[in-house]
């Protein structure tokens, strides 16, 4: 049954062009498609996995996005380089907020993060000289082996993701991440360096949100400094909490789903806020586990996820 | 010049400080972070405007109706979307106080449009000139107005019952509804007295930021500043935190640029929580017990 | 093999622990018993590590456990279950215990990225060990079921279990048969006897039901107000008349030893 689902999602990814007639349009809706499914993944494993808040992923896109500009237009390093590259340029920002992350808790850390999200793009404006300011950056199309579409390297890149982010969570990695979410002390008497463990999400999730981002400057050649903002990081917290805490198909669908509002309520200002706030909240007040949790959509064997609930009031009151 | 940066400094920051207490009287009775607290202050100041423009009603009655109206905001936010999740993870409080914010910044922008408009000072008058220092009579007014609503904050929770509850709730949610403390009637009353604190802060910021659905964005970041400052627990830490911050932020406004306030603020705050975790002012930290 | 020297633990200005010295010799059934906030637990996280004595020494195999942060006690074999169990809840109780695994498995992120075959053989091994155990506890039926949809009773189980998987050479267990039936106190009873007769650990036991306590363990310690009150083989602490006074009213003190 899940062989037949992947195998039948697979073989729609590949005809879509076809099915579209290579209609720039449709293909762009897919790509940002996959860019929000790799963003959500990478929020996932901190939030939903790790339990570490991150309200600021929209910097990390932003970071990856401007590695690439940079590297590709003035370096002049070629794909297979620079996307990488920018994975690791993300990541190594993503260290650095993780580096505070280990240190705090919950609300703080929503505030540091929130903080870093708002500040890329301020930062982005005022170094003109690396990034040109207000007026951004052109890019590069990349070109491929034998011809091939861009659209499908993104499919490529999308799935060998998706599935490294699976085995990573399907491991004694990501079970360590789960540990240190349900419960520190736990966590720190099997061994489990606490502190270490967080980097670790914060590096990972940061470097394929750099990579997503990195996608994104290539398929649209352009980059500016308001093309991720807090609304986007705003976007994809939802994506997760709609798709489901700690699920990975949630966290697809949700991505999929979520990436159409922007589409086609942008031109009334406001409305996407709106309808990204709504379900938020209700979807935390109705159904803490978001779409994953519903019995017959989850297939029992797409849910390879481990859910997040409530943990009880006497467990918070006892700190201290 | 530098005499002139710091007092201005100190009357933003006197703003910021009123938007931390608010957050932190939150945060400490009831333990969530209100992330929604700067857009219920943006929409508290746009019906404040509409008292002003629309029914011409003096700005002192106006104010006092938008303050009313921040009351009841704050408590049906607090039992409409807070009480159901109250025993939640913090996951969960946290996403949904984001939630609200985006549905507030939304429905803002979808009544009121998104082009700046003037808002009117409390005070009007001229500036005059202390030392080398020019200072406007409305300036002086948010200075005093702080003032007073920090002694009589601080008042309400040492010398009254409510105050004492407040306290009692925020030590131990259990033990003070095994006392016969109604926990849910605290709450409320501190949502709405949370709301209040913003909507002060927003009216008192429109006249500089103008009045639009992002006006309080950089409040709120200055805000949490200012609370992290004071250990976000310790409601005179919060109000001088927020003085440390506005003068911080003018500073680097003269000196670096003010489109870097932010990015400034914010790496300071990440200093402050990696160097002491429990901010300036803040207690000691507490041990999990197992 | 443990040895506490002199150790004083205080929360600011409560003395929990005061001036505590004990050793606890290899191969045997250790327990600590005394009356509600005696300070026991605190003992136990004091020697995980969470907390730092204010004065005193902790040595574990002539090496001084407090130069050692809590995460690097299980790469020295010394594991723990708690009072009020500590489980990963959205875990299933195959994956809690697998956790008991993570100093011993190799953790090479790009092979576990790729989910290579010697990744995959690891997996299988920790598995298969991890059924061992659950089997050992009587409960392999409750493999893929989540941990906090279980009993109370159960949870303390699984909660040793993952203790065990660590392979210790020390294992604390805090209050093991807390909250538990007679049936499944007899178990973790025999459970414990076990650890020590076939698997060759050492065990630290707290524990409130005296006669589990008097009937397996090979020496007593007797806290009261962070104090040692008495200390030696079960028969002689029972009727030592400084602990039957420090236990009148909490009147469960009624058993004889065996
Ligand atoms: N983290 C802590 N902070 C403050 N006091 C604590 C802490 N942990 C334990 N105590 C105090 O130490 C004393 C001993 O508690 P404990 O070790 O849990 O007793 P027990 O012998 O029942 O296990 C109690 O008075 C308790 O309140
Ligand atoms: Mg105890």
């Amino acid at each position: 049954m899940k062989k037949i689902i992947i195998y039948t999602v697979i073989l729609f990814m590949l005809m879509y062009p076809l099915l579209v007639g290579f209609s720039n349009y449709y293909l762009t809706i897919f790509f940002m498609m996959s860019v929000y499914v790799i963003t959500a993944l990478g929020l996932n494993l901190l939030l939903g996995f790790g339990g570490q808040v991150s309200v600021g992923q929209a910097g990390f896109l932003m970071v990856g996005a401007y590695s690439v500009a940079i590297l590709s237009s003035k370096v002049g390093l070629p794909f297979i380089v620079t996307l990488p590259l920018a994975g690791i340029i993300t990541g190594i920002v993503g260290l650095i907020i993780g580096l505070s992350a280990a240190r705090l808790k919950g609300h703080f850390l929503a505030v540091v993060t929130l903080g870093f999200g708002i500040s890329v793009p301020q930062i982005i404006l005022n170094w003109q000289g690396l990034t040109g300011g207000y007026s951004g950056m052109s890019v590069a199309k990349p070109t491929f082996i034998f011809g091939i579409h861009f659209y499908y390297v993104v499919v490529l890149i999308t799935l060998f993701i998706i599935f490294i982010i699976y085995n990573l969570v399907n491991s004694s990695l990501g079970r360590a991440f789960i540990a240190i979410r349900d419960s520190e002390v736990a966590a720190q008497s099997m061994g489990i360096n606490v502190p270490l463990y967080k980097l670790l999400m914060f590096v990972i999730s940061s470097f394929f949100t750099g990579v997503a981002g990195g996608l994104y400057a290539y398929w649209f050649s352009f980059v500016s400094p308001n093309d991720f903002t807090l609304a986007t990081s705003f976007l994809i917290l939802a994506m997760v909490v709609v798709g489901g805490l700690a699920s990975i198909p949630g966290a697809i669908i949700g991505a999929m789903v979520l990436s159409l509002i922007p589409h086609y309520t942008d031109q009334f200002v406001g409305l996407t806020n709106l309808i990204i706030g709504v379900l938020m909240v209700f979807i935390i007040l109705v159904r803490p586990n978001g779409l994953a949790s519903i019995k017959k959509m989850s297939f029992k064997n797409l849910t390879f996820g481990k859910k997040v609930g409530n943990k009880g009031v006497i467990k918070d009151a006892e700190i201290g | 010049m530098i005499a002139q940066i710091v007092v201005s400094g100190i009357i933003f920051g006197c703003i910021y400080g009123l938007a931390a207490l608010g957050m932190v009287l939150i945060y400490k009775t009831s333990d969530i972070v209100n992330f929604a607290q700067g857009e219920m202050a943006m929409i508290i100041t746009f019906i404040a405007f509409m008292f002003i423009s629309k029914y011409e009603l003096p700005y002192i009655a106006s104010f006092a109706l938008a303050l009313l109206f921040a009351a009841l905001l704050g408590a049906i936010v607090y039992i409409l979307f807070l009480k159901p999740i109250q025993s939640s993870t913090p996951i969960s409080l946290i996403v949904l106080t984001l939630g609200l914010y985006m549905i507030f910044h939304g429905l803002a922008g979808l009544i009121w449009g998104h082009s700046p408009t003037s808002f009117p000072r409390a005070l009007e008058g001229s500036p005059f000139q202390i030392g080398s220092v020019f200072i406007t009579p409305n300036e002086i007014f948010v200075v005093i107005f702080t003032i007073c609503l920090m002694l009589l904050l601080f008042a309400l929770f040492r010398f009254t019952k409510i105050g004492l509850a407040m306290r009692a709730a925020a030590q131990d949610m259990m033990a003070s509804e095994l006392m016969g403390i109604k926990v849910t009637k605290i709450f409320v009353l501190t949502w709405a007295l949370g709301s209040l604190l913003g909507g002060v802060a927003g009216m008192l910021i429109a006249p500089t930021t103008f009045l639009h659905p992002s006006m309080m964005a950089e409040v709120l970041i200055m805000a949490f500043a200012a609370a992290v400052l004071g250990g976000f627990v310790s409601m005179p830490g919060a109000v001088i935190g927020g003085a440390i911050i506005g003068v911080f932020g003018n500073l680097v406004s003269y000196f670096v640029g003010s489109e870097l306030r932010i990015v400034f603020v914010f790496l300071l705050i990440i200093v402050v929580l990696i160097i002491r975790p429990t901010g300036l002012f803040g207690g000691t930290q507490y041990i999990k017990k197992v | 093999m443990l040895k506490l020297d002199e150790v004083t633990i205080r929360f600011g200005g409560i003395t929990a622990i005061n001036q505590f010295s004990l050793e606890v010799p290899e191969g045997q059934i250790y327990s600590i018993i005394g009356p509600n906030g005696a300070g026991k637990t605190t003992l136990f996280n004091c020697i995980s590590r969470f907390y730092t004595p204010a004065s005193g020494k902790i040595t574990f195999d002539g090496h001084n456990l407090l130069e050692h942060k809590s995460h690097q006690l299980a790469k020295m074999r010394i594991a723990r279950s708690f009072q009020n169990t500590e489980l990963f809840g959205k875990m299933t109780v195959l994956d809690n215990l697998l956790t008991g695994l993570h100093p011993s498995i190799k953790k090479n992120i790009f092979t576990i990225a790729l989910r290579t075959g010697s990744v995959r053989n690891i997996e299988n091994e920790a598995r298969k060990r991890a059924f061992e155990v659950l089997e050992m506890l009587g409960i392999s039926n409750l493999a893929s079921e989540l941990v906090e949809s279980l009993s109370f009773g159960y949870q303390k189980m699984v909660d040793i279990g993952r203790a065990i998987m660590m392979d210790p050479k020390l294992i604390m267990l805090d209050e093991p048969v807390a909250g538990m039936n007679n049936i499944e106190t007899e178990a973790v009873t025999n459970l414990i006897v076990r650890l020590k007769e076939e698997m060759n650990f050492s065990v630290l036991l707290i524990e409130h039901d005296m006669s589990l306590v008097m009937k397996i363990s090979d020496y007593v310690t007797v806290v009261n107000f962070g104090q040692k009150i008495s200390e030696g083989v079960p028969k002689d602490v029972q009727n030592d008349p400084v602990v039957i006074e420090a236990y009148l009213g909490e009147g469960d003190l009624d058993v004889k030893a065996e």
